[in-house]
């Protein structure tokens, strides 16, 4: 794991090793040739997720970052060796006034649905995706539901009450024990 | 004489009636949501000509229930809950990547006699996941017998789990930490925590050694059967590169040849304390999926066995802190679960939930391929490499 790092080091600019996965950030002009290499240069062929997140001080559901940031979409995919335990997230971010890249099915096929699902869930705009439509979401909906700006509209009708177990905790019931009485 | 049984010549036939003898349309069939084979609700839209399938196009979205946006609104201990509904034929199996990420990031050793615990409630999962499917799939080629046999046996390691977790799908027994003290295991006081119940590693190996001779009885039952040799081999053959690509996993990769099991690769459980075997296909086909799985069961029996008779003493929990909080940071935590790799990456800030939560499922990944595999696939192998994937729409739709 050590020596494939120091290779990907040699390649890539912004890279980090945390809890044996390296992580590559990359700029979405990147992204593709990023993912090119990784596949031919590096045999990182196993094509295992692509996500989003939102980044965004005002949330409407959880808890907003606790340092300012910069709203932004960072997009990640993740990718291994299967017949090491080399493993790799790429990230990259992209603007939220205009959130559009480039579609990596043709370089892995298995990015189509995972590419489909940002799509409907974040409203990330994957160019020369071949059949961009929503995956789970029915036709019709209208909104991003994994936008931090979106309402858990359950949660406005009836508070949870899960405050209360972070909380009101009687202190008889073992403090030095685990929270699942 | 032709042999009628033979795909080769039936892909002959239904092509020469095709071109030659009437002009035919393209007909839309739309198998499912309520379709008994599709494990759930997947929907697919096929164009069928005559016999022959193309351009199948699977529909989801009908068992999604968000626990990604779930996850953001709740706390880790409350998570747990929700993750055990994933994927519910291995309700177990998917805490443990979840747990395993949350026990990373706030950097706790977990005591080596929760982990053995860990190991194995997942491989019993394992096992109960793979008795479904040997009964199911069977079912869904044509043979009813087995699937009676199958939930039988598996019943006896539901109880199991039962009587150490207290459910039997949704377990959520795993904490941050190590692992709740066991169902069944009478009261607790805290001088004197007893975690197995009385009985259990006797009733394991009783279990155990049902589950090899169930095995074998499968490989002679189904195996042996040539109805459904007819039914799977050289049917629905998946190349090691598609399935990379499309990043399929588990047992349906090892089917295609790919000798690559995570329990091996990474540490989330101490599986490197015990000998097992790594069953791998030929051809890549239904059948061989079907065996990759028969031999599994026997391996996860074996390595169950070995962890009784080694278990560890000592605590179940390690010291964490009242609230939890996890510290600011990101991991990915990847899992061998009963359908292929598992996976939560965990973006905490701090709080006491994670800023986002993205789950890696097996499932998702795993029927991706669906439109590849049944391109020009004959309607009656649609159902057969259909269940070959071994899917469960939970574990699709999240």
């Amino acid at each position: 794991m050590e020596d494939f790092f120091n290779k990907i080091k040699e390649s890539f600019t912004n890279t980090t090793l945390e809890f044996e996965t390296i992580n590559i950030k990359v700029d979405s002009i990147d992204w593709i040739d990023t993912h090119k290499k990784l596949k031919d240069g590096f045999n990182l062929k196993f094509f295992s997720w692509l996500s989003a997140v939102d980044w965004d001080n005002d949330v409407s559901v959880g808890e907003a970052p606790k340092e300012s940031v910069s709203p932004n979409f960072e997009i990640i995919t993740c990718l291994s060796d299967l017949a090491n335990t080399n493993l790799i997230t790429v990230s990259t971010k992209i603007d939220k006034s205009d959130p559009k890249i480039e579609s990596l099915v043709e370089i892995y096929g298995g990015a189509n649905w995972h590419e489909r699902e940002a799509y409907e869930m974040f409203g990330i705009n994957f160019e020369n995706h071949p059949n961009l439509e929503k995956l789970y979401l029915p036709d019709g909906y209208e909104g991003n539901p994994m936008l931090k700006s979106f309402e858990l509209i359950s949660r406005e009708v009836k508070p949870w009450p899960g405050e209360v177990d972070v909380e009101g905790m009687p202190e008889e019931s073992g403090s030095d024990k685990s929270p699942d009485g | 004489m032709v042999n009628t049984l033979d795909p080769q010549n039936m892909n002959n036939f239904s092509e020469a009636s095709v071109s030659i003898e009437i002009e035919t349309e393209d007909m839309t069939l739309n198998i499912g949501p309520q379709h008994p084979s599709t494990h759930g609700v997947l929907r697919l839209v096929a164009k069928v000509d005559g016999e022959k399938v193309h351009d199948v196009k699977p529909v989801l979205g009908y068992m999604h229930r968000g626990y990604e946006k779930l996850a953001e609104v709740r706390s880790y201990p409350q998570i747990t809950t929700l993750v055990n509904r994933i994927d519910w034929v291995a309700g177990f199996s998917n805490e443990i990547p979840f747990i395993a990420g949350a026990e990373r990031l706030m950097e706790i050793e977990v005591p080596e006699r929760a982990k053995h615990i860990r190991l194995i409630l997942n491989e019993m999962a394992r096992i109960s996941s793979h008795f479904v499917f040997n009964g199911a799939y069977a079912l869904e080629v044509g043979a009813l017998t087995p699937i009676f046999y199958a939930m039988e046996d598996r019943e006896r390691v539901l109880d199991l789990i039962e009587s150490v977790t207290g459910g039997r799908f949704h377990p959520n027994f795993n904490r941050i930490g190590g692992v709740k003290p066991a169902a069944g295991a009478g009261p607790t006081s805290k001088k004197n925590i007893q975690d197995l119940p009385a009985g259990f590693y006797r009733d394991t190996k009783v279990a155990m050694e049902k589950v090899i001779k169930a095995a074998d009885q499968f490989q002679n039952l189904i195996g042996g059967n040539e109805v459904f040799k007819k039914r799977t081999k050289n049917v629905g053959i998946l190349t090691p590169e598609i399935a990379e690509a499309y990043g399929v996993s588990g047992p349906i990769l090892r089917a295609s040849g790919v000798k690559s099991d995570l329990r091996t690769h990474t540490d989330y459980l101490p599986y490197d304390q015990f000998d097992f075997e790594i069953p791998v296909g030929e051809n890549g086909d239904c059948y061989d999926r079907w065996d990759v799985r028969v031999k599994e069961m026997v391996e996860s029996a074996k390595i169950v066995l070995q962890a009784i008779d080694s278990m560890p003493s000592g605590p179940l929990q390690a010291k964490v802190p009242k609230v939890i909080k996890v510290p600011k940071g990101r991991t990915y935590v990847r899992a061998e679960n009963p359908k292929g790799e598992m996976g939560y990456y965990i973006i905490s800030d701090g709080g006491l939930g994670p800023y986002r939560l993205k789950v890696r499922t097996a499932s998702f990944s795993n029927i991706s391929i669906l439109p590849i595999m049944l391109e020009g696939a004959l309607l009656p192998d649609l159902i057969a490499i259909m269940g070959s994937l071994d899917f469960v729409l939970g574990d699709v739709d999240r």
